[in-house]
């Protein structure tokens, strides 16, 4: 069942290739819509400039006849120091100006809101709540008020007139330096606690992780996935060989196009709250506001207009969102915050940020006896809604494609004076791909093997399948070996020069990504108070046009497309009859997950494969009814008409559609209103996969790397929109060379204060960084997805960070043994040339 | 842009409601340079008044609110400020020509080759399209390209105030930190001779792909005799200390060489160079490193030099 194929040479997909579940269409006379690229729906409108985003609604009806407006703007006050405590908020001076119209400290806050609710906690995690009014700072950037006025460069000129004091506290930058004897406490009220162990299950077959640590020093919590650490130990003491390592992965930042941005309106006279905003999780925006605001959740509307990008950086609400959203309530009318990019890259979270004692133990075979990952992650100033889920997931996912005789990660998720960490594009699973990819690469060279003989060796089989790890997740289908030994084979003729100033080397790795979280099941085990099904709803309206509500969120990833395709090819019409309405707490069907953790296509379109089966039904059975015949005997052809048999008998579409919702001609017990609503949840984790190549060169002169040719061969099963999956891929790459290259949110070790506070000293991927990337999909269907669908959203972010350290080892192995962190900066690159001898 | 007052209609209603960053400041657009020199010399606003040119480097310095004038004067209006005239010994390039100007000229490139090519290392095109050569100079960050080759080429510029006029070296005009304009003063032309018998290079190491600012950057120049031996080298460097800085000594070090010595570039004119380079230590690298940096790309200027004839 496994088809190779570009997409861009790609017919429609047979109906062999369909995943069971997917049931055949077999007389829609249309050419099949799953598994055809297509132009994405959107893109002609939002490449015109004609794209509307949070920042652009408005603004004239809310000019008055003098050129002044309802719309008011709002600056965060936010705190300069690292830690502190704040002794002084002193806004006299600044609401005298008259331009102010509100000015808020943690005073009007603590009055006026309560904490955010946390969503998932760790074992031993004894901070359940997120503070919206906290008189102790503990980052640079962490709002402790905010200023409206009547625009926003006068509420920037209001805040400089606020004058607020802090006491210094030590600060502590990075997990080792929190972790050790003797450092700054940041919650020194809970970190001598004996706490109690954590709010979850217990260990086994669950898979839920096992308690290990409560909470003391800046140790917020600890759990444990997979064998027991006794176990594993006894596997390494007595193995053969085994390779260990000091592992990390850097903090970055999201640097999504279009920043974080809220449009708040409040009308007293209705109590009502209306958000607009760059949610990627509108449904857990308005969870947490009522909250947050002491309102029913029905007072709330959340919508998403066009949004610019998120990579996870938009799954959680932030405090800032959370008082702009107050301010507005407060003053009764609305008020704007559109985040700039200094904030962006210091106020909004931030991703991973791990270090990882990595050991893997082999017997004189090279088979792995045993993995043992020790995970320090970097919560920053406190956890947030997610908390140490990307932790979390690091150990959970450590085994990676392999058997392992024994495996397990201890997750030790720690304090530091640093913006909070949370989702981002790859979550844990990046990380631990690093870690483990890397660690097989060392073991290899310190073995004498080729590292792709050694990975052979150990991958899950497809014979296998379905395949259960240590950590006890259950691999549902797949072939790794053939997609790394096609990435090998990729980069197997290339140059690989080990003398000389510039030197070449290539590498090749597989990976895994846990996509369509997730099930209910699952997600009661690990106690994450979120819920993981979707609901999909489609409606075909009085003129036989179809409209779609789905609780994804359309975020460039071209999701609105997918879904109409998947209903337009169930329902046997051409794409142009389907709307897509997507984001908006009123109209669409309740997500708390919505688009994050590749589980659109999944879950949402999972749902909606089930739902346009039933509209089918239902269409043609009143198509039968007016035609006088059998459903059976009911065909839609090409034109959208309805014909009984052989007759000549037909009806269109649209005719059937508006008797439909008059009620005509129906039987008694049969429902009227054309909406057919199916929720989903996934039964299991279903597992994409991929294996990805690199080409570089190294100058040891400079220190700088060039990729020079890029493969990846992504199977993330039936693909609905190739060029779109291709799309993902391409983007999802760009993103991982940005993190193995150029991206690290740094922190000054001694003063804690963000050093990477622009675009300048931010470096993102160019296009002169990202080479062109070579994708090949392959489709091997999820056996219990309806349409077989898997997930695809950041499968492609996995593999590169480690794919170019390995293929960098590869060109100079004799910096390979450090090589322990990214990214691969040109200074961090010529350092290690020169710690190696190798300066020219 | 471009909308007198009383044109208002709604796209600058619109305007007028967007959030925009700066600290308030007067904004005045004058036409002439006369017209400009004088309300920079203004008693009450000298020193607070800053030049708006092509707004690359100013505007985000606005925004984040690091640039507090109290007066900001747009150039873009003033006349007579994007001449190009090249000339036999001479090309002289009014102060606002925006860098795709010089990027597109076909004579210019013709005259001296080294300014067209260093302008295609700056930034991307978007930014040139706005990034005039003024600004470059004027803005004289110390890794910048522009500074760097005005100085290897021994440009002169020329400033205005309502005093009257002077010109100043490029040596002069970098010297240290910052420039030595004057409150008060516009650039108004950059004259640079063209360089007869000689061929330059501009080299520069890049953080990772070009765009901003690069790590390091030499522009060399040299003449050479009928038997290949340096008679003249002109040597500048970016990113090398806290301003653009000319490396005399290895000018010197440099000069009665030949440039295919069997060792490749002279181990003393590199050292000579380093002996004036003190370049930062930040996020992107050690001084260590950028000395490093400053070697490779000398050694690789001057290879490039030696694998082209003679001019």
């Amino acid at each position: 069942m496994t088809t190779p194929h570009t997409p861009d040479d790609r017919p429609g997909t047979p109906d062999s290739d369909r995943a069971p579940g997917a049931g055949p269409v077999s007389d829609a006379a249309g050419p099949r819509l799953i598994g055809r690229s297509m132009p994405r729906i959107h893109d002609d409108r939002i490449l015109r400039g004609d794209g509307r985003y949070t920042d652009d609604i408005e603004a004239l009806d809310a000019i008055d006849a003098h050129g002044g407006g309802s719309l008011a703007h709002a600056a965060v006050l936010r705190s300069p120091v690292p830690h502190g405590r704040l002794t002084r908020f002193d806004a006299d001076t600044a609401r005298a100006d008259s331009r102010a119209l509100l000015v808020i400290g943690p005073d009007e806050i603590e009055r006026h809101a309560d904490p955010l609710p946390t969503v998932w906690r760790m074992p031993g995690q004894l901070q359940d709540r997120i503070q919206v009014a906290d008189r102790t700072v503990r980052y640079v950037g962490q709002p402790v008020g905010l200023v409206v006025a009547s625009s926003r460069a006068a509420a920037e000129d209001i805040a400089e007139l606020v004058e607020i004091s802090y006491e210094p506290l030590p600060a502590v930058v990075g997990v080792d330096a929190a972790l050790a004897p003797g450092a700054p406490l940041l919650h020194p009220a809970t970190a001598d606690s004996t706490g109690t162990p954590g709010p979850t299950g217990t260990p086994g077959p669950t898979g839920a992780p096992e308690g290990t640590g409560p909470a003391h020093g800046n140790q917020a919590g600890e759990a444990r996935f997979g064998d027991p650490r006794a176990d594993v130990e006894r596997v390494i003491a007595a193995a053969p060989h085994v390779t260990t390592r000091e592992l990390a992965v850097q903090r970055v930042s999201y640097t999504s196009m279009e920043p974080r941005a809220v449009l708040a309106e409040w009308i007293p006279g209705t109590a009502q709250l209306s958000l607009w905003s760059s949610t990627q999780v509108p449904h857990a925006f308005r969870y947490g506001l009522a909250r947050a605001l002491r309102l029913r959740m029905d007072q709330i509307r959340v919508s998403v207009p066009d949004l610019g990008g998120g990579f996870g950086g938009k799954t959680v609400l932030h405090v800032d969102e959370t008082l702009v959203c107050l301010a507005a309530k407060l003053l009764g009318r609305r008020v704007r915050w559109t985040e700039d990019r200094n904030e962006a890259l210091t106020a909004s979270y931030q991703g991973r940020g791990q270090n990882v004692t990595a050991r893997l133990a082999l017997d004189t075979d090279g088979r792995f006896l045993a993995l043992d990952a020790h995970i320090r992650g970097d919560l920053g100033a406190f956890a947030t809604q997610a908390g140490s889920g990307p932790f979390q997931i690091a150990g959970q996912s450590i085994e990676g494609p392999y058997r392992f005789d024994r495996a397990g990660a201890t997750v030790t998720a720690v304090y530091t004076n640093a913006v909070p960490t949370g989702a981002y594009r790859g979550y844990g699973m990046q990380e631990a791909c690093y870690v483990r990819e890397r660690l097989i690469e060392e073991a290899a060279r310190e073995l004498g093997l080729e590292a792709h003989e050694l990975r052979l060796r150990n991958l899950v089989s497809a014979a296998e399948m379905p395949y259960t790890t240590r950590a006890m997740s259950t691999y549902d289908t797949g072939d790794y070996a053939a997609a790394l030994r096609a990435a090998r084979q990729a980069v197997a003729g290339l140059p690989r020069e080990r003398t000389g100033r510039v030197r070449r080397g290539v590498a090749a790795v597989p990976s895994i990504e846990a996509t369509g979280y997730g099930p209910t099941a699952l997600q009661e085990t690990i106690g994450i108070e979120a819920s993981g099904w979707e609901s999909g709803r489609i409606r075909v309206n009085e003129d036989g046009t179809v409209t779609v509500y789905a609780g994804a969120i359309a975020m460039g990833q071209g999701i609105e497309t997918t879904l109409a395709q998947i209903v337009a090819d169930r329902l046997g019409l051409p794409l142009a009859h389907i709307a897509v309405r997507l984001g908006d707490t009123e109209t669409t069907p309740h997500s708390d997950y919505s688009s994050q953790a590749s589980r659109s296509v999944v879950v949402c379109g999972g749902a909606l494969m089930r739902a346009g089966e039933q509209m089918r039904a239902r269409m043609h059975a009143l198509a039968a009814s007016y035609l006088e015949t059998s459903p059976e005997d009911i065909s839609l052809d090409a034109e959208q008409v309805f014909h009984a048999g052989k007759t000549s008998r037909t009806m269109t579409w649209r005719d059937v559609a508006h008797r439909g919702w008059l009620g005509w001609g129906r039987p008694a017990h049969d429902r009227i209103m054309l909406e057919e609503t199916v929720d989903f949840d996934p039964p299991a984790i279903t597992y994409a996969y991929a294996a990805h190549a690199a080409a570089v060169a190294v100058d040891l002169d400079t220190g700088k790397i060039t990729v020079e040719g890029y493969w990846a061969f992504p199977d993330s099963g039936v693909l609905v929109n190739p060029a779109i999956a291709e799309g993902q891929t391409v983007g999802a790459v760009a993103q991982g060379l940005g993190i193995a290259l150029t991206e690290e949110a740094a922190y000054d070790p001694h003063t804690a204060q963000p050093l990477a506070t622009s675009l300048w000293d931010y470096e993102l991927p160019a296009p002169a960084t990202v080479p062109t990337v070579h994708v090949t999909h392959t489709e091997t269907p999820s056996t219990f997805i309806p349409g077989g669908f898997k997930g695809l959203g950041e499968g492609g972010i996995m593999p590169p960070p480690v794919v170019l350290t390995n293929a960098v080892a590869d060109a100079v192995p004799e910096i390979a043994p450090a090589l322990h962190r990214t990214p691969l900066t040109p200074y961090r690159v010529w350092t290690l040339v020169q710690e190696a001898g190798l300066e020219g | 842009m471009g909308q007198g007052p009383g044109q208002a209609g709604p796209a600058d209603t619109r305007e007028r409601c967007r959030p925009v960053k700066p600290p308030v400041f007067e904004y005045m657009a004058p036409r002439t340079v006369e017209e400009t020199v004088r309300v920079l010399g203004a008693a009450e606003t000298a020193g607070g008044a800053v030049p708006l040119a092509g707004g690359q480097s100013l505007m985000p310095l606005l925004n984040r609110r690091r640039v507090r004038p109290s007066l900001l004067v747009d150039l873009n209006r003033v006349a007579d400020l994007d001449t190009l005239i090249v000339g036999e010994r001479t090309v002289r390039i009014g102060a606002l020509t925006r860098l795709r100007t010089l990027e597109a000229h076909g004579p210019l490139r013709t005259a001296l080759p080294v300014l067209h090519d260093t302008v295609r290392l700056v930034a991307h095109p978007q930014v040139r399209s706005r990034a005039t050569l003024g600004g470059s100079l004027c803005h004289a960050d110390p890794a910048a390209e522009l500074p760097t080759l005005a100085l290897a080429l021994g440009a002169r510029l020329r400033l205005a105030s309502a005093g009257g006029a002077r010109t100043e070296t490029a040596d002069e005009f970098f010297a240290a930190g910052g420039t030595s304009r004057l409150p008060g003063e516009l650039l108004t032309e950059v004259e640079f001779p063209v360089p007869e018998g000689f061929r330059f290079h501009f080299e520069e190491i890049p953080r990772h792909a070009h765009g901003g600012f690069p790590l390091v950057g030499v522009c060399v120049g040299v003449r050479r005799d009928a038997a290949g031996t340096v008679t003249h080298a002109r040597i500048a460097a970016a990113g090398a200390a806290d301003h653009p800085l000319r490396l005399t000594e290895a000018e010197r070090a440099l000069t009665g060489r030949q440039l295919g010595a069997p060792d490749g570039v002279a181990r003393d004119v590199l050292d000579a160079a380093t002996a004036q380079a003190s370049p930062p230590s930040d996020l992107h690298g050690s001084g260590a490193f950028r000395t490093a940096l400053l070697r490779t790309a000398l050694r690789r200027a001057v290879t490039t030099l030696n694998g082209q004839e003679t001019a």
